[in-house]
């Protein structure tokens, strides 16, 4: 069966966005360079939904384009959806100015 | 390249041949109902009980929308509540539009008769000025004489990795030609704006945009909520954006990657050609008004609306005499509303295109629109009111 595709937007990304719907256990190509990263999803990712390229512990700041989107609020496991659940922006967060960052 | 364009006694060219009239309500309605080939514009922003620097802001807009090159001739009256505020004179708004060397008209119920006068001879006088305005013709002008607005909304993942890629490349390209390029939404480069800063023509001006930045981040702190109950919006949520920074880092790919000119104010003039930052609000009901006000004679709203279903009919008119194209690089939304969008990209995803092919694509598309081809909002009669970018208190 032929493998369902994610794009990452710069070499350094530990996430890519997946350009067709993806469900459990199917195999995911990344165009990386000239090069094709693989890896299996382990939950669905939707059309335009992200997929983490490795392990990412709680805490760990989440590339795309080369920059900072946020970090991991939980740990997230290759192959898994990372998406609000999971990653939390860092900026303009009036929330955590009045004290409450978890 | 080139367009076909009418060229003003200024020296600018317009995509449109329009005859203005303002400020808002019923003798410019009355007129527009009227009389073919008029433009007036809706909103609820007269300016009575606003500050000087709001009331100011509506000048601006109103006198850049008359010296917009779309704009023929401008009728102006004196019959809206603002009017006795001295940045809203009818005489002033007409004076300032008039430097530019076209014909402008002023109707006041005082002089002309009362407000069944004014509109009579509204009527009169906007029939002669759209006769007038016919008889220009278009000629073939430069892309230096392009100027182009932008924003993305509904984003969703499709906006930052194919349909804003696209804009980036009409941007470089109208920039590389000598033209102008408009993108702003202060909000969605919190996260994007180091990038940015990089691209400043000078120490200067890059502090300008990290300094609004600055600004409108501790505004949003300010509120002591998670930004994330704001923006991004549900829609991009529902599309796959994670945080306001995914949306940012997307967002600016619009703006290609030409230097960065200087950053502008809501409906402010650019005083030489080139890439600028425009620091506003993202609503299309807003954002687009300012960037014609500001000398765009095109603009577009590029789509994502992954995270909108069931929108088959895509309206549009917030950009009150410049055409507006909507853009869209996920295949979903394009399927659902095909009669009503203007370019696609998907083709980028899809992989039959590189970014810079649709690019290519996006610009043919644009230059077509200047030369007269309708944008596909264009075919709708419409009207959408403004909502101006207004941050003072009333009172």
């Amino acid at each position: 069966m032929s493998s369902k595709r994610a794009l990452i937007m710069h070499a350094s990304d530990n996430v890519a966005t997946a350009v067709e719907e993806i469900q459990t256990g199917e195999d995911v190509a990344v165009p990386a360079g000239g090069a094709v990263l693989t890896l299996r999803a382990i939950e669905p990712i939707p059309f335009g939904f992200k997929i983490a390229l490795q392990d990412l512990p709680r805490g760990e700041i989440i590339r795309k384009y080369g920059e900072t989107i946020g970090k991991a609020s939980a740990p997230i496991a290759k192959g898994a959806l990372v998406h609000i659940h999971n990653l939390e922006g860092t900026r303009a967060r009036g929330d955590l100015e009045r004290g409450s960052e978890r | 390249m080139s367009f076909l364009g009418y060229v003003r006694p200024d020296g600018s060219a317009g995509t449109r041949n329009y005859v203005l009239v303002i400020p808002q309500g019923i003798i410019a309605k009355s007129i527009c109902d009227f009389v073919a080939g008029t433009k007036t514009i809706l909103t609820v922003d007269h300016g009575s009980g606003r500050t000087a620097n709001d009331r100011e802001q509506i000048a601006r807009v109103l006198i850049g929308l008359g010296k917009n090159p779309n704009v023929a001739s401008v009728l102006v009256h004196a019959a809206s509540p603002g009017v006795g505020y001295p940045e809203l004179r009818a005489e002033r708004l007409a004076d300032e539009i008039a430097a530019s060397g076209k014909r402008v008209e002023v109707l006041d119920p005082a002089k002309d008769g009362g407000t069944y006068g004014a509109i009579v001879r509204g009527l009169q006088l906007a029939r002669n000025m759209v006769y007038e305005a016919s008889k220009a013709r278009r000629v073939e002008v430069g892309d230096e004489q392009l100027c182009v607005g932008v924003k993305c909304g509904y984003s969703d993942t499709t906006s930052g990795i194919a349909g804003n890629p696209a804009v980036g490349y009409l941007y470089d390209r109208i920039v590389a030609a000598g033209g102008t390029a408009l993108f702003g939404e202060t909000t969605e480069i919190i996260g994007a704006e180091q990038a940015l800063a990089r691209r400043a023509v000078s120490p200067a001006v890059a502090e300008t945009i990290l300094g609004a930045v600055t600004i409108q981040e501790e505004r949003a702190k300010a509120t002591g909520l998670d930004i994330r109950t704001v923006n991004p919006v549900p829609s991009n949520i529902k599309g796959g954006i994670s945080s306001l920074e995914e949306k940012s880092l997307g967002a600016i790919h619009k703006a290609g990657t030409a230097p960065i000119e200087g950053v502008l104010r809501y409906a402010e003039r650019p005083t030489r050609n080139g890439l600028y930052f425009v620091d506003n609000w993202m609503g299309h009901l807003s954002i687009f008004a300012g960037y014609v006000a500001a000398g765009a004679n095109v603009v577009m709203f590029q789509l994502g609306g992954g995270g909108v279903a069931g929108r088959t009919l895509l309206e549009g008119s917030p950009s009150v005499v410049a055409p507006f194209l909507w853009c869209t690089a996920n295949p979903k939304t394009y399927a659902a509303a095909q009669d009503s969008i203007d370019f696609y990209s998907g083709t980028v995803i899809e992989g039959s295109e590189t970014p810079e092919e649709a690019g290519e694509r996006l610009y043919r598309t644009v230059i077509e629109t200047a030369s007269g081809t309708l944008a596909r909002s264009e075919t709708l009669s419409y009207t959408e009111p403004i909502d101006m970018y207004l941050q003072e208190p009333r009172f």
